[in-house]
């Protein structure tokens, strides 16, 4: 096993447990886009684009009684260290679907029948969780958007390594580590809309691990509603 | 793919503009919008840069792997290079595959580059005949505010320029690892891609999207550091005269020095 | 109550009060606390709530006033995009006096591109709307330059009763024509059009400024 914690209880990049990578968010950078969003959180980069509510019926599918939500996850093909192709991996297309279903509970989608609201995610350079920082721009992209939601999604992942359970795994915790537990919430209602885990732990660590993802959760919520004061508000502060 | 369909008060202030010799904002004929290149932006790519032309904005990224050369050019390196519009450019693009659109941009960007023979593809092989260096470069178009064709040639010259890779050999086995060290490409020339249309009887340079919606032929030409033309598309489905083509090259050939120097400073002072 | 909080600004999921309202807009009720669903600024009543949005689409209302583009040109009617997530329909007998599909030529009247001055005259959920053209000085927009504002920041430029584009129109001598979906068509000479420019950026950005009509005449210096 590869040492991921060194003997003063620091981690490869010299963070505590409960410490979340150096992250920062922005909102509304594009300009055709109904709302937009960008994020770094360790070396993740990724920018987050919403269009609509827009017409459904010059496009696939149509739900009479509210906006469908659609989703794409989509990495450039040089954001990994090799080359990914430009076409949906299974993993891109998963990844889409949980985000969806992430963000979808948090959203008042029944204001817009017969309408469309898309959300394409491109991922310009990726880091170990990435999914997590994507549903964190992307409630940001559809604040900015107009998008009524009951609460805005922040998510993270917190992970096993070494036998501690940690906040915010990096690329290299998430390979070598035990453990990988990504979590979106809405922190009002503290419902989960993402759970998704690979490895295993005790009920007890179970238990410890989310609370420790509602600890960053929160942290990261703070930073999503500055990026939005930011742009609505900022010449109200100053 | 279904675009901006401009309403017919600006289209007549364009046109109108246009034929006294004024852009609507402000341009001079042959003046670019502002252009910003900020190379090195992905420290995962080999290299990589993102280009803003205006509110056109593109990334381009470079990824060094190797394999096998080409049968009919098995002692050069491999050049690929595609394009994608990402659905956030623009409310009217879509998921999916590359379309038409981006499939030019991509074949019209890789000639420009190819032709001038910028890098050197024969310092490019590992072993000749066997395993060469594959440069996979990768255009993707983050807003579509007009002339895609240089902002995203530029991003590429920016990317190949910054690339940073690992030099490899092969080993007794026939396996190929790297030496442990690490080499900029060999870069030969500098092509600089200019954009012309016509809109009725006037001819400007860098198209932003309204003018390019409503443009009457389009050529793009690419111009080597000799000041050779070295790649040309005509775009859009409607006639040049040779004067007019004849005038577009005159009017790029003057601008390419400008460019050229702005792509070399951004690269000076971010590498 | 807690009326201290009411124009703060508000981002979704903030808790804006608890208590007896009894109608809210842009917020939600989860059992009887409030909390917002928009970015906006919060307003509340004696017995209302509601955040006004700083962001979002245009949801056309019936009687709005609104600039369309001519997208399409139908057999008998054109298709206008309103700026709004539907499109709308303006059928031809409101600009043929006795519409005849046999004699009429729609694209004689109103050809793509063209920029229509049209009211809301039926607006059914999830459904195209239908344009009306009657009413003063309703029609074809034949000149003027073409700005954009955040529909949601139209009541600001146009002001109570107006006032607002009155007073525009005023200090810079242009016409003004302001759509509920956020187009606006300005008709002058080139300095005024700067001017309608400088304002419309000046709503754009300070629409929060109380006061904002009395302060228009410095700003615009």
């Amino acid at each position: 096993m590869m040492n991921l914690i060194d003997e003063g209880g620091k981690r490869l990049d010299g963070r505590s447990f409960d410490q979340l990578r150096p992250f920062s968010m922005q909102a509304g950078l594009l300009k055709s886009a109904s709302g937009s969003a960008y994020i770094e959180q360790g070396g993740n980069k990724i920018l987050v684009g919403v269009y609509g509510p827009r017409d459904s019926r010059s496009r696939y599918g149509t739900n009479q009684d509210k906006a469908v939500l659609r989703c794409r996850y989509h990495m450039l093909p040089f954001s990994t260290e090799e080359r990914k192709s430009p076409q949906p991996s299974r993993r891109e297309i998963e990844i889409s679907k949980v985000i969806r279903d992430a963000l979808e509970p948090a959203l008042l989608l029944e204001e817009f029948p017969r309408s469309v609201i898309d959300i394409y995610i491109e991922v310009l350079q990726s880091d170990g969780g990435s999914r997590g920082a994507s549903i964190t721009a992307a409630s940001i992209a559809l604040a900015d958007a107009g998008i009524p939601m009951k609460d805005l999604v922040s998510a993270v992942a917190v992970g096993k390594v070494n036998g501690h359970l940690v906040l915010d795994l990096s690329d290299t915790e998430d390979k070598e580590g035990e453990v990988d537990l990504p979590i979106a919430v809405m922190l009002n209602s503290g419902l989960i809309t993402l759970m998704q885990m690979d490895g295993k732990l005790s009920e007890d660590e179970f238990r410890q691990a989310i609370d420790l993802a509602m600890g960053g959760a929160k942290e990261l919520r703070e930073a999503q509603r500055k990026a939005l004061v930011q742009k609505y508000f900022k010449e109200v502060d100053s | 793919m279904k675009g901006l369909v401009l309403d017919n008060l600006r289209r007549d202030q364009l046109t109108d503009a246009i034929s006294k010799g004024r852009r609507l904002d402000g341009r001079g004929m042959s003046e670019y919008r502002k252009l910003e290149i900020r190379p090195g932006i992905i420290p995962k790519a080999e290299g990589s840069a993102r280009v803003k032309l205006g509110d056109t904005e593109v990334m381009a990224g470079v990824k060094i792997e190797h394999g096998k050369p080409f049968p009919d050019t098995p002692d050069q390196g491999v050049l690929i290079i595609n394009a994608e519009v990402l659905p956030l450019a623009s409310e009217y693009a879509e998921p999916g595959p590359p379309d038409e659109d981006a499939i030019e941009l991509a074949r019209v960007v890789d000639r420009g580059i190819r032709e001038s023979k910028m890098v050197d593809v024969n310092k490019l092989v590992i072993v000749p005949g066997k395993e060469v260096y594959l440069m996979y470069v990768d255009i993707s178009v983050i807003s579509t505010g007009g002339n895609l064709f240089d902002a995203s040639s530029y991003a590429v010259v920016a990317a190949l320029i910054n690339t940073k890779f690992k030099i490899l050999k092969q080993e007794e086995n026939g396996s190929v690892t790297p030496t442990g060290e690490t080499s900029e490409l060999p870069i030969v020339d500098l092509p600089v891609s200019i954009t012309a249309v016509k809109i009725k009887k006037g001819i400007i340079l860098d198209p932003d999207v309204e003018e390019e919606s409503i443009n009457d032929g389009r050529l793009t030409v690419a111009y080597d550091q000799e000041g050779n033309l070295c790649a040309i598309q005509k775009g859009q489905a409607s006639g040049l005269k040779v004067e007019e083509i004849m005038e577009m090259v005159k009017m790029g050939k003057e601008k390419v020095p400008e460019i050229r120097e702005m792509i070399r400073g951004a690269l000076e002072k971010n590498g | 109550m807690e009326d201290d909080k009411a124009g703060r600004y508000v981002l979704p999921g903030d808790f804006l009060g608890s208590g007896e309202y009894k109608s809210w807009a842009n917020a939600i009720k989860i059992g009887d606390k409030f909390y917002a669903t928009r970015v906006g600024v919060l307003e509340m009543g004696e017995d209302r709530i509601r955040v006004i949005p700083m962001s979002g689409p245009y949801i056309p209302k019936l009687g709005d006033v609104v600039i369309g583009k001519v997208i399409e040109v139908m057999p008998v009617a054109w298709t206008l995009d309103i700026n709004s997530f539907f499109n709308a329909f303006l059928p031809a007998q409101h600009a043929f006096r006795s519409f005849d599909p046999e004699r009429d030529e729609l694209s004689n009247k109103f050809k793509l591109g063209d920029l229509i001055l049209a009211s809301i005259a039926k607006v059914e959920r999830g459904r195209d709307s239908m344009l009306s053209l009657d009413g003063e000085g309703l029609g074809k927009i034949e000149e003027g330059e073409v700005f954009r504002i955040s529909q949601v920041k139209v009541p600001r430029l146009i002001g109570k009763k107006g006032s607002m584009v009155q007073k525009i129109e005023e200090l810079t001598g242009a016409q003004i024509f302001v759509g509920q979906n956020g187009i606006i068509v300005a008709k002058g000479p080139p300095e005024s059009i700067t001017k309608v420019k400088r304002a419309i950026e000046i709503v754009e950005t300070m629409a929060h400024m109380s006061g904002l009509t009395d302060k228009m005449e410095d700003l615009l210096r």
